[in-house]
């Protein structure tokens, strides 16, 4: 099957040319058969994941030429398809957490006007988040990975009649761009140093000494600083880290299965993926690490504190993306690349499967995301709570639900490799993280009722899909549960180097201990709070309104950027508009038609309409004719 | 003995003075149109002069050639006249200046 895995990406691009072009008259069926090619996408990717297995260890990376796609002298990128270890467990992720998302919009999209069209979009979506780890090359990553954010645009605004819709997608396009091109630059860099943009060119696996390494890489690390910390700038805005995270909770205005999708199981998953794949260059720059993990860190704490004291179901969850986003980054930047790999993966099932578990919420209470208008919905919707609370407590990384290994990994490494103020922060962190999952689960599903709306259970074709997710959310923990010999741990260690044994530190069923200690206090707390009754939580907000509304503007970050950036671009917008162009420019075209229409005005008097005076000007021109040519003579 | 030719040349300039004064101070289309004649007989007669100083025959089929251009832009000019006249009962050129700003 190795050499059929072009149809893994081509399969979701032929579902999206299809539904676009056929999508209203297929109406319903538009749904099954976009699902059904993400499903034998995934089906492909398995064939081809298992002959990938049967390879030896040292010989499991093949790459498939396609063609040739630019050829410019020494420039030559052609599209071909990486398959290693690392670009199929992201593919296999991608399609299969994607084909489940997809059956589930089946029955959440129903009866929207744009039904057709939405599928389209979400199996362009699989099409170039495929590329994206699929490619062998940085450029065609690059499509990828600009196609991932076309398809962000689209569908966070598919509603676009609702203002919200249409802004926050264009804020996320804008967003994300920056560090796009920051991430362009730094390909550019890549080639000018080291002339090819091949993976397999540029970024030799190992390399040590006494191997053959790419020349100005190893020689120069300022080079190599300077093209990791570019290309981490794209990670940072395409995965949502600080500062470049405020495009992630505005997008929640999209449809759930795209939040589901796109800003949870796959697309901000990108930049821990590229940073992954480049990790050669951040260990020869050493100073890129530091910066992964400081703003990794950063995020994980910062995200989780906001994530307190959001009451929309949604952004909730938004903001616990861009913590867990955060502990990805900090397990990168500690150099442990298989751990952020691990969490990538456990943290795509059961975030995938909160985001639909929000979805099945909103379907059964009218679109209602307010929190505080929830509660008491286990009795009406058990399987939903169920599923959910499945998702909260692997989140919070309670065994033996799938984030307590990963998370506990991070913790675990960032211990014993002698960071102890980055473990004390993610522990920090995942308390938080403990916290708000006890408090959305406690405010929405326990307690008293608080919704006029009669609640009901979503149809089978949502239910089975968070079954599904649910299995993975309990039990996707166990591919690398042995922490040193893992499943996971040993089919990436050919890209993603070995596990190092730790060599300092607490031990590892200490931390382990720690971490769930920590968790259970987290959701201890949380139920003391939210779920007893015994705490008056409403009136603990207003007398702490100032935190509260500190946290839940997101440390006013957002508003920062409107005063710092967003005003003054928009008065000097305005300046430009009204003044420059209006005034300036308008005028100049404006004055020299009135100069045009004044000198017409007065040269127009010469008509008169007298044949008499024509016939005095013919003469006296001829008059002034002879005498020019007289005095010539 | 010959008729030197500055006499010709004074007549014809003497006639063409005329003709354009006429076509400048008078209102009348039909006398304006006399004085065009008047100029371009002058013109002709300059040309004869000429091509008789130089013993050439260019000058005199010139004038033949004005003369058929005259004629010919006589009859358009004539027929202009009367249909001006028909329609506003004038054949003054200042009651025609409709065509100005």
């Amino acid at each position: 099957m190795l050499r059929q895995v072009w149809l893994v990406p081509a399969l979701p691009l032929a579902g999206f040319v299809v539904c676009l072009f056929a999508g209203t008259r297929l109406g319903r069926y538009a749904g099954w058969l976009a699902s059904a090619l993400v499903v034998a996408s995934f089906g492909i990717g398995l064939g081809v994941f298992s002959d990938l297995v049967s390879l030896p260890d040292a010989s499991r990376h093949v790459v498939r030429h396609l063609y040739e796609w630019i050829a410019v002298g020494g420039f030559r990128v052609a599209v071909d398809l990486r398959v290693d270890p690392l670009s199929m467990t992201m593919a296999l992720v991608v399609t299969g957490v994607g084909a489940i998302i997809h059956v589930y919009s089946i029955g959440y999209m129903d009866g929207d006007p744009r039904y057709g069209r939405f599928f389209a979009y979400m199996n362009l979506f699989v099409f170039f988040m495929l590329t994206l780890v699929l490619a062998e090359n940085f450029l065609l990553l690059y499509v990828g990975w600009e196609g991932v954010g076309l398809c962000s645009y689209l569908l966070i605004g598919f509603w676009h009649e609702r203002p919200a819709a249409a802004s926050a997608a264009k804020k996320a396009f804008v967003v994300t761009r920056i560090g796009d091109t920051f991430m362009l630059v730094g390909i550019a860099l890549i080639f000018l140093r080291l002339g090819s943009l091949d993976f397999t060119a540029v970024l030799r696996i190992p390399c040590g000494p006494g191997q053959h390494c790419p020349p100005a890489i190893t020689t120069d690390t300022g080079v190599s600083t300077v093209i990791a910390l570019l290309l981490f700038a794209g990670a940072i805005g395409k995965s949502a880290q600080v500062p470049l995270h405020v495009w992630l909770p505005d997008a929640m205005e999209g449809p759930t299965p795209v939040s589901a999708l796109i800003h949870a199981a796959t697309m901000v998953t990108a930049g821990v993926y590229l940073v992954a794949r480049t990790h050669v260059l951040f260990e020869v720059s050493g100073v890129a690490l530091t910066v992964v993990l400081v703003v990794g860190l950063v995020t994980a704490l910062y995200a989780a504190t906001v994530a307190l004291a959001q009451d929309d179901f949604k952004r909730v969850l938004a903001w616990s993306t861009i913590s867990q986003l955060g502990f990805m980054f900090t397990a990168l930047g500690l150099r442990a690349y298989w751990a952020a790999i691990f969490l990538l993966v456990t943290h795509a099932f059961y975030k995938a499967l909160l985001f639909l578990s929000a979805g099945s919420v909103m379907h059964a209470l009218d679109g209602e995301t307010d929190l505080k208008k929830m509660g008491g919905l286990r009795r009406t919707m058990p399987i939903t709570a169920v599923v959910c609370s499945i998702g909260a407590l692997a989140l919070a990384g309670i065994p033996p639900f799938a984030g307590f290994f990963s998370k506990d990994d991070v913790l675990a490494v960032a211990n014993q490799s002698g960071h102890a103020l980055a473990w004390l922060i993610a522990l920090v962190a995942a308390f938080f993280s403990a916290l708000y999952m006890a408090r959305l689960v406690f405010l929405a599903f326990f307690g008293e009722e608080r919704t006029e709306r009669y609640a009901h259970e979503a149809p089978p074709v949502m239910t089975v899909p968070l079954g599904l997710l649910a299995v993975g959310a309990a039990f996707g923990g166990f591919l690398g549960a042995n922490e040193t010999r893992g499943l996971l741990q040993t089919f990436l260690a050919p890209v993603l180097g070995k596990v190092r044994e730790p060599t300092q530190g607490l031990s590892g069923p200490a931390l382990a201990l720690i971490s769930v200690g920590v968790a259970a206090l987290a959701i201890a707390v949380g139920w003391l709070v939210y779920g007893s009754g015994r705490i008056d939580w409403v009136a603990l907000r207003v007398r702490l309104s100032s935190l509260h509304r500190f946290l839940a503007r997101g440390w006013y970050v957002d508003d920062a950027y409107a005063a710092v950036l967003v005003s003054p671009a928009k008065a000097g917008s305005a300046f430009l508009a009204y003044v420059v162009d209006a005034r300036l420019v308008d005028g100049l075209v404006n004055a020299s038609g009135q100069l045009v229409r004044w000198l017409a005005s007065v040269g127009r008097r010469v008509q008169t309409g007298f044949v008499r005076n024509y016939a005095l000007a013919i003469l006296l021109g001829a008059l002034v004719l002879l005498v020019y040519v007289g005095l010539r003579i | 003995m010959r008729t030197p030719i500055a006499y010709f040349l004074v007549a014809s300039a003497a006639l063409f003075t005329i003709g354009s004064v006429g076509v400048l101070v008078r209102r009348n289309a039909l006398v304006i149109f006399m004085s065009v004649e008047l100029q371009l007989n002058a013109v002709n007669l300059a040309l004869v002069a000429f091509s008789r100083m130089h013993g050439s025959l260019d000058g005199q089929v010139l004038a033949f050639f004005s003369m058929v251009v005259a004629a010919a832009e006589v009859v358009v000019g004539l027929a202009i006249i009367v249909s001006v006249y028909r329609r506003r009962r004038s054949a003054d050129v200042d009651d025609v200046n409709l065509l100005k700003w």
